[in-house]
């Protein structure tokens, strides 16, 4: 359910490294995460200049110069030892930030290699690595690095050492699968099909592939390698030669500043250490984001779609069609949707207006992209989030589901109005049973039947769609593609609703499956009264089930007539290039074309018809203007200039 | 149900071959580093010359480390010798307490690293999934942001550091003791009065040891709901005209707390490192600080049996999560 097609990524994307630094500079949490690690290592860089005092120099002290409070001579009083708190903490920022990066960087180093060879080799040198590594993360870090530390010697290089060698973990999961996913994207598979060797495919595509995303994780786990070697020092394995911060706070807490109340000797090192940390987490944590954005909305969000006022009750009632047994089931009335974009709002459905009877089945097709899916999922205000009503009614049996409150347009959803979504095996939910996502539907719309009830109706449901009902118990991933989809069609069948939209049922499926399941989604509608709304790119489907069909182009109904009159004849030049580029198997003979150029991006709409820039028939007009609906014969309507009766045509 | 049944022997293998080669690698580890414990160990002043020759003979330090070639049996090694007294549960005597035996040592101890790392664990595993769930639902609110900002600082707060912290507040503010499990030569009127001495050494260990995980389990349930709520079969049950409620609780809390699950289970290893640190600041007598000190008396018998009986409890708590995991996601041990 793309809504936004992007142009497809054919070539190997550069590595977005500039790109990646302004967006970090712009975000205020990676701005001041680097700016905290900045004072860090100007600290530890020119620590002789800035410290007051040589925390290593040898000095004589008495028992008044221990814990002595903050004053002009030392900022931030003194320790245990009688030595200046704030010279400490500046040396210390060396100790930090060298083992920081020292053992991060060799971290990086081996987790990379780890991770790289684990998912560009695959196979069994692969998975005995990830073994490898499942075995590391069991390890307790702290635990191994202490005995580690303990044997080997309190020495800088040790802790170095130890903390690289044991931190790698992560990244190599990370970079795994990152490589996973890079070896498979088309600009590698193709480089492969030219006999580009392997470590040429690893160096030109892989790696810039890789590498900004290693780069962020390194960053976190600088920040982790800060914390291990400040947790060694307060145990007491630090290196007794340097002066750090965890060292500071373990002499500090073992020597008596807790009971004498020097707060300035506990505290300090440790903000010390949060300043240096925060800092790193916050810009690695930025890096990750801008490099590999996370999910920003999801499905149960506040719903804000209705930017349309409310209308009185008389307003309403004034605007409804009467309520009419004969009459269309559903009437859509200039349908507006809108995206949210950083640009200002797309606007992706463009007052779609159309009619559903009752036991009719229309086809709704056109290019990804057009607005199909969109139209269909505003119509029953079920938008990804992002997505907003702007316009439109749509009146189900007369009743306007723009306006419903929640709690009845939850009591319409389903009971009157389903869907037969796209991709069943997402559509159902993993950990539950198939038979019992059926019932819950009964169970939630019909009360009044029971639990057992429920599933009896399900059993008979999946018996009717060809399952069988000693299925009920199994989940998605035990059916076969053909299974999910029929299973799914009995799930929107369960409330036996009015209409039924069915949302590409039978991409991915072969065939054989497919014509299976259209004929059965054919079967039942006509047979329980449903109108039927069918989206698909397959002309062929449409020819054979649909009674009418509607044109989709840029987010508004191109065409709209009675399916047989349409494809003999079609009015609108896109219909037109849309029927000739779809093989007739009654004129096998007859030239096949494609329609040149691709459709129009939501942020790049043309600003006449938004046909214009592919049609061949386009003229001044249509590059300015927008056309209207203009009817072409009983039934039919096409927008387009062409076909407007008082058009002076080609203007 | 065959699928379910070969999930948990692959599982429970993996475990035991963990364990096996944690055992090899504890052994390795304390033969093969330059400071070699076990043969330095007759250099040691601090032993008597019976327990040179005890552990001379327990260890068998005059024989080969892993395999045996010059006499008739390859077994009469180091290594094997380990692995035998490792079955009978003898982890050998602690150095610095000449006559306690390490396992006796460690037992005691890891009693009162449960009761403080339980009620921790339980308390912040329930918090951080309701808390998680709740900013993602209202992900970019206040509540959300919050979230966020407490995440981010116990991320970033040593956690030694925060146990200080809290140490110096308790006993400032509220009177609390700052060092182990119990009132020294304090008399107790009864049971009570010695559970209610011990709760309060152990409050702000717990609620050190609480905020530190909270802010990691809040932070993973956040990320995994957002994923879920995400998923086109929370759509299928918005379509269905669930109410939200009925959403969370149906298709939503179960799929989400598969990583958490995942996640708890790899992070009991930073468990371990949380209760090292928080168990020496507060000087509770569990295992990390058993751990602390025999780092500091250099007494390694104790030292590795620490070290082994931590990272197999580690190995036995993820095979937990892996068999919760495979009830919770049929996926798994169905396929």
């Amino acid at each position: 359910m793309a809504l936004i097609e992007v142009s497809s990524p054919h070539a190997a994307p550069a590595a977005p490294t500039r790109h990646v630094l302004r967006i970090l500079l712009r975000s205020p949490m990676g701005a001041i995460g680097a700016a905290m690690l900045l004072v860090g290592v100007v600290f530890a860089v020119a620590a002789p200049l800035i410290a007051p005092y040589d925390p290593y120099e040898t000095v004589h002290v008495t028992i008044d110069d221990i814990y002595q409070q903050p004053s002009a001579a030392h900022l931030l009083g003194t320790d245990d030892a009688g030595k200046d708190v704030l010279s400490g903490l500046i040396y210390g920022a060396r100790v930090s930030l060298l083992v920081g990066f020292s053992a991060a960087f060799i971290a990086l180093l081996i987790g990379g290699v780890v991770g790289i060879v684990a998912g560009y080799r695959g196979g069994r040198i692969g998975s005995a690595l990830m073994r490898i590594t499942d075995f590391f993360l069991v390890i307790p870090d702290l635990a191994l690095q202490i005995v580690i530390v303990a044997i080997a010697g309190q020495s800088l290089t040790n802790i170095i050492l130890v903390i690289g060698a044991l931190g790698w973990t992560t990244t190599a999961r990370l970079v795994r699968s990152q490589t996973l996913s890079v070896r498979e994207r088309k600009f590698v598979l193709r480089a492969r099909a030219i006999g580009a060797g392997d470590w040429h495919i690893l160096r030109r595509h892989i790696l810039p592939q890789v590498l900004p995303l290693m780069l962020a994780n390194m960053v976190l786990v600088i920040s982790l390698a800060i914390l291990a070697e400040s947790t060694l020092a307060f145990i007491g394995l630090g290196d007794p030669t340097v002066i750090s911060w965890g060292q500071m706070l373990n002499f500090a807490f073992g020597r008596g500043a807790v009971s004498a109340g020097a707060w300035w000797a506990l505290l300090t090192p440790g903000l010390a250490i949060v300043w240096v940390v925060l800092g790193t987490t916050l810009l690695g944590t930025t890096l990750e984001e801008v490099l590999n954005p996370r999910l920003k909305r999801h499905h149960l969000e506040k719903d804000r779609s209705m930017a349309i006022p409310p209308r009185s009750a008389a307003e309403v009632a004034l605007a409804a069609p009467a309520r009419d047994p004969d009459g269309p089931i559903l009437q859509v009335r200039d349908l507006a949707i809108e995206f949210e974009s950083p640009g200002g709002p797309l606007r992706a459905v463009d007052g779609v207006s159309f009619d559903l009877r009752r036991g009719e089945t229309i086809g709704l097709v056109g290019e990804s992209g057009s607005g199909k899916t969109t139209a269909m999922l505003g119509m029953m205000r079920l938008l990804a989030p992002g997505g907003r009503l702007v316009g439109g009614q749509v009146f189900l049996d007369g009743e306007d589901l723009m306006t419903l409150p929640d709690a009845e347009l939850r009591a319409v959803r389903w009971s009157r109005i389903s869907v037969v979504f796209q991709g069943a095996m997402n559509a159902l939910n993993p950990v539950r049973t198939v038979g019992d996502q059926v019932a819950e539907a009964i169970r939630v719309h019909e009360p009044e039947v029971g639990a057992d009830g429920a599933r009896v109706r399900a059993e008979d449901l999946l018996e009717r769609v060809g399952i069988g009902r000693q299925r009920f118990d199994d989940h998605a991933h035990a059916y076969s593609g053909g299974m999910r989809q029929r299973a799914m069609i009995a799930l929107a069948l369960a409330c036996r609703p009015d209409v039924i939209v069915a949302d590409e049922p039978t991409t991915a499926l072969d065939v054989m499956v497919q014509a299976q399941i259209m004929e059965l989604l054919a079967s039942l509608g006509r047979e329980m009264g449903m109108g039927t709304i069918l989206v698909t790119h397959d002309l062929g489907v449409v020819a054979s089930s649909c009674d009418r069909v509607l044109v989709m182009y840029g987010g508004r109904i191109a065409e709209e007539g009675p399916t047989s009159r349409l494809f003999s004849d079609p009015q609108h030049p896109y219909a037109q290039l849309l029927l000739a580029s779809f093989p007739d198997l009654a004129a096998p003979d007859r030239e096949l074309r494609g329609i040149p150029g691709t459709p129009p991006r939501l942020d790049a709409m043309p600003p006449g018809c938004s046909f214009a820039p592919r049609c061949p028939a386009a003229f001044d007009r249509c590059r300015v203007e927008r056309p209207g609906e203009y009817p072409v014969g009983e039934g039919r309507r096409a927008a387009c200039f062409l076909l407007d009766p008082q058009g002076a045509n080609r203007g | 149900m065959k699928g379910r049944g070969a999930y948990l022997a692959s599982r429970v293998g993996w475990a035991l071959l963990t364990i096996f080669v944690v055992i090899t690698f504890n052994f390795l580890l304390f033969r093969i580093l330059p400071g070699d414990p076990a043969r330095n160990v007759s250099k040691d002043p601090r032993l008597t010359p019976a327990t040179v020759a005890a552990l001379t003979e327990r260890f068998g330090l005059d024989k080969p480390v892993l395999i045996n070639t010059e006499s008739g049996n390859p077994f009469d090694s180091q290594y094997f010798i380990y692995l035998g007294s490792l079955t009978r549960a003898d982890l050998g005597i602690s150095y610095a307490f000449r006559d306690r035996s390490v396992g006796e040592m460690l037992g005691g101890a890891l009693v009162n690293t449960l009761w403080l790392i339980l009620p921790a664990q339980i308390l912040s595993i329930i918090l951080g999934m309701l808390l998680g769930l709740l900013a993602a639902w209202r992900r970019g609110h206040a509540l959300d942001l919050s979230a966020l900002i407490f995440s981010l600082l116990m991320w970033s707060l040593p956690t030694f550091f925060l146990g200080i912290v809290l140490l110096f507040a308790g006993s400032a503010w509220f009177g609390l003791p700052t060092a182990g499990r119990i009132t020294v030569g304090a008399d107790f009127g009864s049971y009570w009065e010695e559970l209610a001495d011990i709760g309060r050494h152990l409050l702000m260990p717990t609620l050190a040891f609480t905020l530190v995980l909270l802010g990691e389990y809040m932070l993973i349930m956040r990320s995994s709901v957002i994923e879920v709520f995400s998923e086109d079969y929370i759509l299928t049950a918005k379509a269905k005209g669930l109410t939200t409620l009925q959403i969370i609780r149906d298709h939503a809390l179960r799929n989400a707390m598969l990583p958490m699950v995942t996640l708890i289970a790899i992070n009991l290893g930073f468990t371990v490192s949380g209760a090292i640190q928080i168990e020496s600041v507060f000087s509770w007598p569990g295992i990390g600080s058993l751990t602390v000190s025999a780092v500091r008396d250099r007494d390694y018998p104790v030292l590795q049996g620490a070290f082994l009986l931590l990272a197999i409890a580690v190995v036995i708590a993820n095979l937990a999560a892996d068999l919760v995991y495979g009830w919770l996601d049929p996926r798994v041990s169905e396929a």
